[in-house]
């Protein structure tokens, strides 16, 4: 248990990285308005230009690059790289400067200029404040690197923002899964890399209308809450592809308040308050509301950061995956013993042995601990009383038919934010063709409490309009032959089978099995985006 | 363009040289006494330059990215005053010359061709004050001198070129500080008549600048040396 836990600790680290990665004179004019999706310089800078062959060496040019190259296959096209500087609003509506990229198709193929679509691409979490997924000739941009292989590379012109509160954004901290910010900054890149486009080096490619909304984990969450947007203002959308992101907020709170705590938990929890905070104003009066002692202090401008994730653990300054103390509290609700014993019993450790996910969850709990049980037991309490319908009832075991959010809007004030969050509000549904990908064994955005909660609660809509891809083949529910995803998830599982042989190899460190297994766990997250990626853009040529 | 522009004028200055030239038969026949206290030049200026820069620095710059001066030839025009048998003073501009500036390093930045592109161009006001020394005595025709003196350059009409924003990321505007520095001269001086007279002259200055180009915002810097050696070839009239 000891050594999983600390293989599991040293692997949430590389874990959380990948995530995250998983003939004129004229110059440029600083550009006065502070409008919303205005550009703060026009023409944006172009980063790189690359054609395709000088593109596709400098992938193949590391292992990582070359094994991108063999799942998105090699560029058709050449990219430029935009370095788009827009006006757009904080979490409390305060006027930010933010960035982000504009990768513009080139080259002669008929693909790769003139009228071509639009991919807007939300990024996963990023603890590095300073992370630019425009500057392709950072090595460490693997996302970027994706999105470019991935899309633009391949005709598609890309659109994608750094976030407020990140690269030369003053806003002071991140809107984290702040669906009303997030989504209006997508918008601000997309109105600012439009007006940019046509005065760019590149200005022989066109947008031609058509625009796809797409990202992964975090951005998959963001992904949708754009589409939803969109489709509030009016704006067309011609497809969607949010992918692996925690799209049912509250459920997913609810299923890490009462110990399924995910890999990377210590990370999001203060980005999540620190951005709820400053939303509602309401999250907390002091972090030691919420943080334990060892960890209150500083923790709500801790992140992002300009230091990287393993001092910051190492340095004591979060722990790396202990959210709740290992002594579980004894709750007690007054002249409500059943409901006591209830959630005192659900507050424990997780101990089921059956369940393969028990000892990830474990992870969760230790000391110093960062989370307190004054605080999980509030939380808990107010998701006993009014409970997600996603999860399990105290008393049946069984989901609400429907999976809907909770009845009326929690007191908890975090409760209340992840439901005010949560993609099921306001009981939208896509209007545009949707693909919603994963993989069931997601140990970072749980799969079934997130995706499988969305395709529960769009159950009735018209076939066709949703369909979901996991790429462990367990619940997309259609036989094989017709899938027409069947060769990407038959692609997926073999890589993670030859992953889990390299590492039992020499060259990957010889690691036992079990080892193995568990730094298979470890980077799953990271190891699902170019699979979606690659559905999603095959999801997208149809239209 | 700028080329031909040159050899528009280059060729009726080498036909005044050789007219200047023709009488090599007259014989200098001015005395101490008689000799002229001033004289205007004109002629060629032929610029050599000896740039070294740092490499530019600022984002997303490559290691090794560098830049080179183009020679150029311009028109040379001076006013010299006798000081005494011996020294003169001298001052010489040229006529402002469009010098390009060339990449130097990767043949390309990412896949934007680099090195050997003209990337910016801009004119040169490069006023030099020299103090020469003439050798023999001034009834002699030939007399040979050396002149020590000051260069203050400045630079307008910077432009970077399209092939300069491709490399640079966009449209690109260049400052370039001026430049105060010393200079030296070697020269032969030819009496060919009592108020005319040809000179050949070999210059070296120090010109020193700081390059700030702004693209979109985004700064890189250099420090050029561009170390510019001149030959002048001119004619003048003593009055």
């Amino acid at each position: 248990m000891s050594k999983l836990r600390s293989f599991l600790t040293a692997a949430s680290v590389a874990l959380l990285v990948a995530a995250c990665g998983g003939a004129s004179t004229h110059t440029s004019s600083m550009v006065a308005s502070t409008a919303r999706g205005t550009l703060s310089v026009n023409p944006p800078f172009r980063i790189a230009s690359l054609n395709a062959a000088a593109f596709q060496s400098a992938l193949a040019g590391s292992s990582t690059g070359a094994q991108l190259l063999q799942i998105t296959g090699n560029p058709s096209c050449g990219v430029d790289f935009y370095y788009v500087k827009f006006w757009t609003v904080g979490g409390a509506n305060e006027t930010t400067q933010s960035s982000g990229a504009l990768m513009v198709p080139t080259g002669a193929a008929p693909a790769c200029s003139g009228p071509r679509p639009v991919v807007l691409y939300a990024h996963g979490t990023e603890i590095n404040k300073t992370a630019n997924i425009a500057d392709i000739t950072n090595p460490s941009n693997s996302e970027g690197a994706l999105i470019a292989a991935m899309f633009a590379a391949q005709g598609y012109i890309v659109i994608a923002p750094n976030y407020a509160g990140y690269d030369i954004s003053t806003l002071g901290y991140h809107p984290y899964l702040n669906a009303t910010q997030q989504s209006s900054e997508m918008m601000d890149i997309l109105a600012a890399a439009r007006t940019a486009l046509p005065k760019t080096q590149t200005s022989s490619t066109s947008d031609n209308g058509k625009l796809f909304i797409t990202g992964y984990s975090q951005g998959g969450f963001v992904a949708m809450a754009t589409q939803r947007a969109m489709d509030a203002a009016n704006q067309p959308v011609t497809a969607a592809a949010p992918m692996s992101g925690p799209y049912a907020v509250e459920a997913f709170g609810d299923a890490l308040f009462f110990g399924n705590v995910d890999l990377g938990s210590t990370v999001f929890a203060p980005l999540l308050t620190t951005s709820y905070q400053h939303e509602y104003g309401n999250i907390y009066t002091a972090t030691t509301d919420i943080y334990s002692t060892s960890y209150a202090a500083g923790i709500d401008a801790l992140l992002p950061s300009t230091t990287d994730i393993s001092s910051i653990f190492s340095t004591g300054l979060l722990p790396a995956t202990a959210l709740f103390n290992i002594a579980t509290p004894t709750v007690t609700v007054p002249n409500n013993p059943q409901l006591s014993v209830g959630l005192t019993m659900a507050l424990k450790e997780p101990s089921n042995v059956a369940d393969p996910r028990t000892p990830l969850f474990d992870l969760g709990f230790g000391t110093p601990y960062l989370i307190n049980n004054d605080y999980r037991v509030s939380y808990a309490l107010d998701a006993a009383l009014n409970p997600d319908g996603a999860l399990p009832s105290l008393s049946t075991g069984l989901p609400i038919a429907g999976v809907p959010l909770a009845a009326a809007p929690p007191i908890q004030t975090l409760r209340l934010a992840f439901y005010n969050n949560d993609l099921r509000n306001g009981h939208w549904a896509p209007l545009q063709p949707t693909l919603l990908c994963g993989g069931f064994n997601d140990p970072v955005v749980f799969f079934p409490v997130n995706t499988g909660t969305m395709q529960a609660f769009w159950s009735s809509l018209p076939t066709g309009l949703v369909s979901v891809l996991d790429l462990e083949s367990k619940t997309t529910g259609i036989p094989t032959a017709t899938d027409p995803f069947a060769p990407i998830e038959a692609g997926f599982q073999g890589s993670q089978a030859q992953l889990l042989a390299f590492y039992q190899s020499a060259a990957g460190g010889s690691l036992s099995l079990p080892a193995a297994e568990n730094k298979l766990v470890q980077n799953y997250h990271g190891s699902v985006a170019p699979f979606c990626s690659l559905a999603a853009r095959s999801f997208f040529n149809k239209f | 363009m700028t080329k031909l522009m040159y050899s528009a004028w280059f060729a009726p200055m080498i036909a005044l040289l050789i007219a200047s030239a023709a009488p090599t038969t007259a014989t200098a026949t001015a005395t101490a006494d008689e000799v002229a206290s001033n004289s205007v030049r004109l002629g060629l200026y032929a610029v050599f330059y000896h740039a070294k820069a740092d490499d530019l620095s600022g984002p997303y710059v490559p290691a090794g990215v560098n830049l080179k001066a183009k020679d150029v030839a311009t028109l040379y025009a001076a006013y010299v005053r006798r000081l005494s048998p011996h020294f003169e003073t001298e001052l010489a501009v040229g006529w402002p010359p469009l010098t390009k500036t060339e990449g130097k390093g990767p043949a390309t930045l990412g896949s934007v061709p680099y090195n050997g592109q003209v990337i910016s161009t801009a004119r040169w006001f490069a006023p030099t004050l020299l103090l020469n020394y003439k050798f023999f005595d001034e009834s002699s025709a030939l007399r040979p001198y050396i002149g020590v003196g000051v260069n203050y350059t400045s630079f307008y009409d910077r432009n970077s070129t399209a092939a300069g924003n491709a490399a640079s990321g966009g449209p690109t505007r260049l400052s370039l500080t001026s430049s105060v520095g010393p200079a030296g001269t070697v020269g032969l001086s030819y009496q060919i008549a009592q108020h005319w007279g040809l000179y050949a002259s070999y210059s070296i200055s120090q010109v020193k600048t700081k390059l700030r180009a702004d693209t979109a915002g985004v700064i890189r810097t250099s420090h050029i040396s561009f170390g510019p050696q001149a030959l002048v070839l001119s004619a003048g009239y003593s009055f």
